[in-house]
């Protein structure tokens, strides 16, 4: 083929080429298959793909831009290929991580047992602002408080896997896993005879199982709770509903009544026994927590604490997701599970601890220091990208409040090639599994897979211009 | 069905019908404008404003009234919420909150539609022909409607879009032939009454009807027992009318009774009606009652089924 | 001592309203310290009962029919320990109760009005903030509303006993100490005086110490607790949501009368 490989990220892992010449064993058959490819054959794939989604209206609206506003995330036709035995490790990892994070929530909002034992400082816990008072004593079914929850992997540059953070209040990216692969099916079939891709596209079935499990109720109706079509995340909302065939319901048309919650129909009030919430705690019910919110429903929280409707997440798991809890969770595996975690936590500096916050002032250059409260790539600093002037206002905002940030070595994400004008080049990645906890616990194999398209860039989140990959754990060796 | 859901959807085939019929009555009104000078009244140029109610609108946004204004205001003009380009917006936007409920094939064709509407109204009339414009709109109509028929399942979803559909035809059809009749009542000359009525015909796509059903030459009182009376048209009031019946009887379960049963009157007093009654109230007061009663049937559909707070 | 309540309150819309949901905290829970004799609550329909996260009891009042105004009356008779300590809660940590809240986010100038004391570890430390509050804000209605924060009350300089106990709550916070917010009545000899109060109670040496600003008591005796919480919001007695309306107007009325044992 006559597209060149530019520089594979010289001090980094790549994912596809152990140097400029060999590709790793795992992507053998794809590199052969990929030289064997006239060169018009990928940019017309490319641009296949481009306009099938557009038409499709896979689309992302974008926070800040006018209502309505409607992008594309970047689709990138290679595939990002995980070896059955790397995958068989991960999926080790973050079952045990998930089941901790459930037992750890279920305790704080109980006994308080890790506490009292010494291991987390109470105050890292009451005083948060994820920790929901009104879910103190209150029991579900199977002690489940994150259904569904994702968990961020990234590699070093050594291809060692590390968690960078947990998503256990409404993580999203699931349906661009599913219609990436729906897309690769249909640009290359060919390159599924040649390998054995473990499938995806049996998500939403284990969805729905899942938050059935979330009730006692029998035969229970479930239903998709959005903040609407101008949320950044409504295709997939209407996409999980559609695939899982429940009701994608918005708060006006849920009420409560004697106890209960309602949906309205044309054929009259119908009852709901689980809300699959695509809604912030603090947005769901204006009654109970931010009065302004007109996108919950009011009185929610009452019938939800009197056990008369399922919540999926539950309210408050924003605390064992949250900066502040992160370092602890290795603990968490630890005192609960009596297990040694699998997957390794990035090291992380507390600045609440005077001693740790002095090493982050005196390396801020180095660090990336994080909001503790932070999501989607905002509100952070990388060091070594930042200028003289961006480190130092930095530095002031962390002196004023401490216990707000932390910071972790910056760790040179793994590269993958995207296929670029004229050729292929490594951009950075990352990995979300999507885990699926029920009565038992379900991880579809791979997850989705993000990538920072500028180059040089570390900063995957869809809403600053990251596009995705399709993931393949491979079952077996390909041939 | 969640009673949000019927709305998006009784409200978007509304929107798209209301856009085809638009465009319909400014084909006709543009061929109109064609036939020579002397036939065309100041009247004539503002009957689809009359008929729209949207002279006030018109008047707002441009200083005189003539046929290049009237079009672009019906068409490209996205600060009439009834043109073409808000409605084809409209219908998308309500197609985009129901994607889950519609197919892929019905979403596609919305989208589409949209998005080339969007990119033709940069343009306007200078990249595209004016009748070619009326063609391409009523075409996303019909592959619209072509893939809801063939693709969606016979359930609620499918009767509240169809029942957008045939109030707005109903009350579409029923306007046109109104203000139609009061331009003859106060023109009279027989070769222009002639393509005054031929035109109506073509607008509501019921020319070739005409022609299969009277022998004779066209005349006002057929043309209105065709529109008003004619189960075989599928534009005529009764037609409608029948429509939306059937399908609210099929809608499940027991809500709208009230709706129901001002449905089944109104398509009784079309059933058993007939022209000497409505010559006998006039045709104009038979006309904007029946508007009063089909706006009631729409305005009930809204309360028993679609009301969300 | 024991007290009788009668209290009502009425909202009236100047348009129809088309559903509403109402959180009702207007049943006292009982406790060793307020024993509830007897106690009821009339609403224009039937409410489900249940409890709310800080343990208050809860009524869920919603009316979907279209309506122009409500009606709510709470009424009962309660005997009163005031040397029965106050009730501890409802298993929930008192750290929950340093977060800040809309209402008790302290600005700079609460900030600087905070670092001007220690944190408190007596009563007297106790009440010496409480009379630098009360110095700072003087009692004065009609001022300040329900929606008023900390903040802009102690700007201000003037308000009542929410804004006062909102203050007190910023103030013990910054200072690292847990403090709650409560809403409930109070018994006055002189009728005059409001009887819907509200007063903060805050969580030192493993104690929840009552801290009454606007009447500069640290003493229960005359107080009947109706519902706790981060702030107002919480703990008001009522707190609605409605669909249509228009403007509202708000009539209360609460009046507390002590029952002289002989009279039973």
């Amino acid at each position: 083929m006559t597209m060149k490989v530019s520089d594979i990220s010289p001090s980094g892992f790549d994912e596809m080429y152990l140097s400029n010449d060999e590709a790793r064993p795992h992507y053998a058959t794809f590199c052969d298959w990929l030289s064997r490819q006239p060169a018009d054959v990928l940019s017309r794939k490319q641009r296949e793909a481009e306009l099938l989604f557009h038409r499709v209206g896979i689309t992302f609206n974008v926070y800040g831009e006018a209502h309505g506003t409607e992008r594309l995330i970047p689709f990138d036709s290679l595939p990002r290929m995980i070896p059955a035995q790397d995958w068989a490790d991960l999926e080790r990892g973050i079952h045990q991580r998930v089941r901790a994070l459930n037992l750890f929530l279920h305790d704080i909002y109980h006994e308080q047992a890790i506490i009292k034992a010494g291991l987390i400082p109470a105050e890292q816990v009451f005083c948060n602002a994820h920790y929901q008072p009104c879910m103190q004593g209150v029991d579900l079914p199977n002690q489940v408080y994150a259904q569904i929850s994702g968990v961020d992997l990234i590699r070093d540059g050594r291809g060692d896997w590390y968690v960078l953070e947990d998503n256990l209040r409404t993580p999203s990216g699931v349906s661009y896993m599913i219609e990436n692969r729906r897309m690769m099916m249909r640009l290359f079939p060919d390159l599924f005879t040649r390998h054995a891709v473990a499938p995806v596209d049996h998500y939403p079935s284990l969805l729905l199982e899942t938050l059935q499990q979330a009730t006692l109720a029998s035969s229970p109706r479930v239903v998709l709770l959005t903040p609407g079509r101008f949320n950044s995340a409504y295709f997939e909302h209407a996409f999980l509903a559609q695939q899982m065939g429940i009701e994608l319901v918005e708060g006006a048309d849920l009420f409560v009544k004697d106890g209960f919650v309602f949906m309205r129909t044309t054929a009259g009030p119908q009852r709901v026994d689980v809300i699959y919430r695509r809604i912030d705690d603090d947005y769901l019910d204006p009654l109970a927590f931010n009065p302004d919110s007109m996108l919950g429903v009011p009185g929610l929280m009452s019938v939800y604490r009197a056990g008369n409707v399922m919540l999926a997440n539950a309210i408050g798991t924003g605390v064992a997701d949250d900066k502040s809890i992160y370092p602890y969770v290795p603990e968490m595996v630890r005192f609960y599970l009596d297990e040694e975690p699998v997957l390794k936590n990035v090291p992380t500096f507390q600045c609440r601890k005077p001693r740790e916050l002095q090493h982050v002032l005196a390396n801020l250059g180095e660090l990336v220091v994080k909001e503790v409260h932070g999501a989607g790539g905002y509100g952070m600093l990388v060091g070594p990208a930042s200028t003289r002037e961006e480190i130092e206002s930095f530095r002031q905002r962390i002196k004023d409040n401490p216990d707000n940030y932390i910071a972790q070595p910056t760790l040179s994400l793994s590269t993958c090639p995207i296929f670029v004008e004229g050729g292929i080049a490594p951009r950075h990645i990352d990995l979300r599994p999507f885990v699926l906890t029920g009565r038992e616990i379900h991880i579809v194999p791979g997850g989705l897979t993000r990538v920072a398209m500028k180059e040089g860039s570390l900063v995957v989140n869809s809403s600053q211009g990251g596009g995705t990959k399709d993931t393949w754990v491979l079952e077996a060796p390909s041939c | 069905m969640l009673s949000r859901t019927a709305s998006e959807l009784y409200w978007l085939s509304r929107y798209l019908e209301r856009a085809e019929n638009t465009a319909r009555m400014l084909d006709v009104a543009w061929n109109m404008s064609l036939i020579p000078r002397s036939t065309q009244t100041t009247e004539e140029i503002a009957a689809p404003l009359t008929i729209t109610g949207s002279r006030e609108a018109y008047d707002a946004q441009f200083d005189s009234l003539n046929m290049g204004d009237v079009l672009y205001f019906f068409t490209f003009n996205d600060k009439y919420s009834g043109s073409i380009y808000n409605c084809l917006k409209l219908a998308r936007e309500n197609a985009h909150a129901v994607r889950g409920k519609i197919t892929m094939e019905m979403w596609e064709s919305i989208n589409a539609a949209w998005l080339e509407m969007k990119a033709m109204a940069s343009e306007g009339f200078a990249g595209i022909g004016v009748s070619e414009f009326f063609e391409w709109v009523k075409n996303c109509s019909h592959l619209f409607r072509g893939a809801t028929y063939g693709t969606v399942m016979r359930s609620d979803a499918f009767r509240f879009l169809r029942i957008g559909t045939f109030i707005e035809r109903a009350d579409n059809t029923a306007r046109i032939l109104d203000v139609r009749h009061q331009i003859r009542d106060r023109a009279g000359d027989v070769a222009v009454d002639y393509y005054r009525w031929n035109a109506l015909l073509r607008s509501v796509g019921a020319f070739e009807a005409y022609r299969e059903m009277y022998a004779d030459s066209i005349s006002a009182e057929n043309i209105a027992e065709l529109l008003i009376f004619r189960a075989e048209v599928p534009r005529s009031l009764r037609s409608c009318v029948e429509t939306i019946c059937d399908l609210l009887t099929q809608v499940e379960g027991d809500s709208g009774i009230n709706v129901k049963r001002i449905a089944a009157v109104q398509n009784a007093r079309l059933q058993y009606g007939d022209m000497a009654h409505v010559l006998e109230i006039g045709l104009h007061a038979y006309l904007e009652d029946f508007l009063r009663r089909i706006n009631e049937v729409g305005e009930m559909i809204r309360a028993e089924y679609l009301e969300v707070t | 001592m024991r007290l009788t309540i009668e209290h009502h309150t009425h909202y009236q819309y100047s348009e129809q309203v088309a559903r509403s949901t109402q959180y009702l905290r207007l049943t006292p829970r009982p406790s060793v310290r307020q024993h509830i004799v007897r106690w009821d609550l009339d609403m224009p329909e039937a409410a489900a009962q249940t409890t709310d996260a800080f343990g208050n009891i809860l009524h869920v009042l919603t009316l979907d029919k279209p309506h122009d105004e409500i009606r709510i009356r709470a009424h009962g008779v309660v005997e009163i320990n005031p040397d029965q300590p106050v009730a501890a809660g409802n298993g929930l940590s008192p750290l929950v109760y340093q977060r800040f809240t809309r209402f008790t986010r302290p600005d700079q100038a609460l900030l600087d009005f905070a670092t001007g004391f220690e944190r408190p570890r007596s009563s007297d430390d106790l009440a010496a903030l409480s009379a630098a509050i009360i110095e700072r804000i003087p009692y004065t209605a009609g001022e300040t509303d329900a929606t008023s924060t900390a903040a802009q009350a102690f700007t201000g300089g003037k308000g009542v006993c929410q804004d006062h106990t909102h203050v007190l709550l910023s103030v013990c916070r910054q200072l690292g100490l847990p403090a709650r917010y409560v809403s409930g009545y109070l018994y006055t000899e002189d009728s005059s005086h409001v009887a819907s109060h509200a007063w903060a109670e805050v969580w030192m040496n493993d104690h929840w110490y009552t801290v009454d600003v606007t009447n500069q008591s640290l003493k229960p005796d005359q107080h009947l607790r109706l519902a706790v919480g981060m702030d107002y919001l919480d703990a008001c007695p009522v707190r609605g949501v409605r669909y249509g309306g228009g403007p509202e107007q708000l009539h209360t009325f609460a009046l507390v009368e002590r029952v002289e044992t002989g009279e039973q």
